[in-house]
């Protein structure tokens, strides 16, 4: 279980939530909903110790998370963040370029132009769905699943899945934490908190 | 007598292509300057015989070193100048020190005709491999930072989430080290064998300095790449765990 009391949430010196309070209980589907740029990625951050708390605070099965203690708390987490289609290296691990034999030899003295790593090429939505089957599958017993826009890059079909997987893990008995602005998960979210 | 086979480039530069002649000439001059100092700076410490002096060098030498690896690896300087210069002072100086104490079979490990080349190969190799490595990581993790909060976020410690980049640093490094040592001198002698052969030693001894050298090189960088990437940690991320 998550518990949110009287938390002032920010980035910055903007407030994104002010005396916001909120428990996500284990079992249920929670999910947080609101405008583009409303805050639900920093609230779901806060949530995880990524971003500390202003004032009140932020607790897992009554124990107090703080950005120190994050840690020991996200082992009990699966997070599945909203920019999942920027994740190819997760499923691809990129392998050694081929290389010029001559091009740095041990008894030479040329110097290589800097590395730049290339971005990773966007998943299509059946990747991202696998992805998120392939997290949820490794997770083992963690109770607590935090997703962060889960269907932003599916299509409805997927989405359909994709709310089937949180189903499954809320059936658990798990603490399933979503942000999200599509109407079919908030319509079947056990509860909705708006910012 | 030397400086008459400079004339034949010199003056077939001259028949065809004169504007070229002036680079030409400086590129000798500074070629010449660059190599005399060398040469006095090792003759000095030659003079000087100690061991002193041989450290003192080489943490100038590192220093000069770590100053072109940030900049050729368009690095930031306030953030990776101190890392990068004991990640090379580490990784030189302790595969240097094995070779000469534990490996190559001298008297004396400090003698600056022994302790100076070593120490360059080292240097140099180590800061060629550095400026591919620490900008391999420093990019991957500009360019896929979701991974690394992805990582993060599903309870992986700061080391278990950094691995994938520092698996790609060390590929950067290993790489190219890998596809030289596979053909080395199949078709040219290596420069370092040659300079080997003409201080006169025995093709068999050259054979095993040559190994001895090579083998130090590659450790040398990876020992200094994963020193660079301890050090600099703190400064790479915040203390939310953030790419700074």
């Amino acid at each position: 279980m998550v518990e949110v009391k009287d938390a002032t949430i920010f980035v910055g010196d903007r407030v994104i939530a002010e005396g916001l309070s909120f428990m996500a209980k284990d079992g249920r589907l929670t999910c947080i909903t609101g405008g583009e740029g409303s805050g639900k990625t920093t609230l779901l951050r806060t949530l995880m110790g990524f971003l500390p708390v202003r004032t009140g605070y932020v607790s897992v099965d009554g124990e107090l998370l703080t950005t120190a203690s994050a840690h020991a708390f996200r082992a009990l987490m699966v997070y599945l963040p909203q920019q999942m289609q920027l994740l190819a290296h997760q499923l691809y691990p990129p392998q050694a370029e081929s290389m010029d034999a001559e091009a740095f030899c041990v008894w030479n003295s040329v110097l290589p132009e800097p590395v730049a790593a290339t971005p990773p090429q966007a998943l299509s939505p059946e990747e991202i769905f696998r992805l998120a089957e392939e997290t949820f599958r490794q997770s083992g017993d963690k109770q607590i699943v935090i997703a962060d826009e889960p269907a932003a890059y599916l299509t409805p079909e997927l989405t359909e899945r994709m709310l089937g997987l949180l189903r499954q893990q809320s059936a658990a008995g798990k603490t399933v934490l979503i942000a999200s602005r599509r109407q079919m998960l908030v319509e079947h979210a056990d509860s909705v908190i708006e910012l | 007598m030397a400086l008459l086979l400079l004339a034949i480039p010199a003056g077939a530069l001259y028949l065809m292509d004169k504007p070229s002649l002036r680079t030409f000439a400086v590129a000798v001059v500074r070629m010449v300057a660059q190599v005399l100092l060398l040469c006095l700076v090792v003759w000095g410490m030659i003079r000087f015989d100690s061991a002193l002096a041989n450290l003192i060098w080489l943490l100038l030498s590192v220093a000069v070193a770590a100053l072109v690896a940030t900049h050729r690896g368009r690095l930031n300087a306030k953030k990776f100048l101190p890392s990068v210069y004991c990640g090379l002072l580490v990784g030189t100086l302790s595969v240097g020190l094995y070779l000469l104490y534990l490996v190559i079979p001298v008297r004396n490990g400090m003698d600056p005709r022994w302790f100076v080349p070593v120490m360059y190969l080292l240097m140099g190799h180590t800061t060629t491999m550095l400026i591919r490595g620490v900008s391999a990581y420093h990019t991957a993790l500009k360019a896929d930072e979701q991974q690394y909060e992805f990582l993060r976020g599903n309870g992986v410690t700061h080391f278990q989430a950094v691995k994938p980049f520092v698996r790609r640093a060390l590929l950067a490094v290993i790489s190219p080290t890998a596809a030289n040592l596979s053909v080395m001198g199949l078709y040219a002698m290596p420069l370092l064998l040659c300079g080997i052969f003409i201080g006169g030693v025995a093709p068999i001894n050259a054979f095993a300095v040559m190994l001895m050298l090579t083998f130090g090189c590659v450790a040398a960088s990876v020992i200094a790449l994963f020193v660079t990437f301890w050090l600099a940690d703190r400064c790479i991320f915040d203390k939310y765990g953030k790419l700074v």
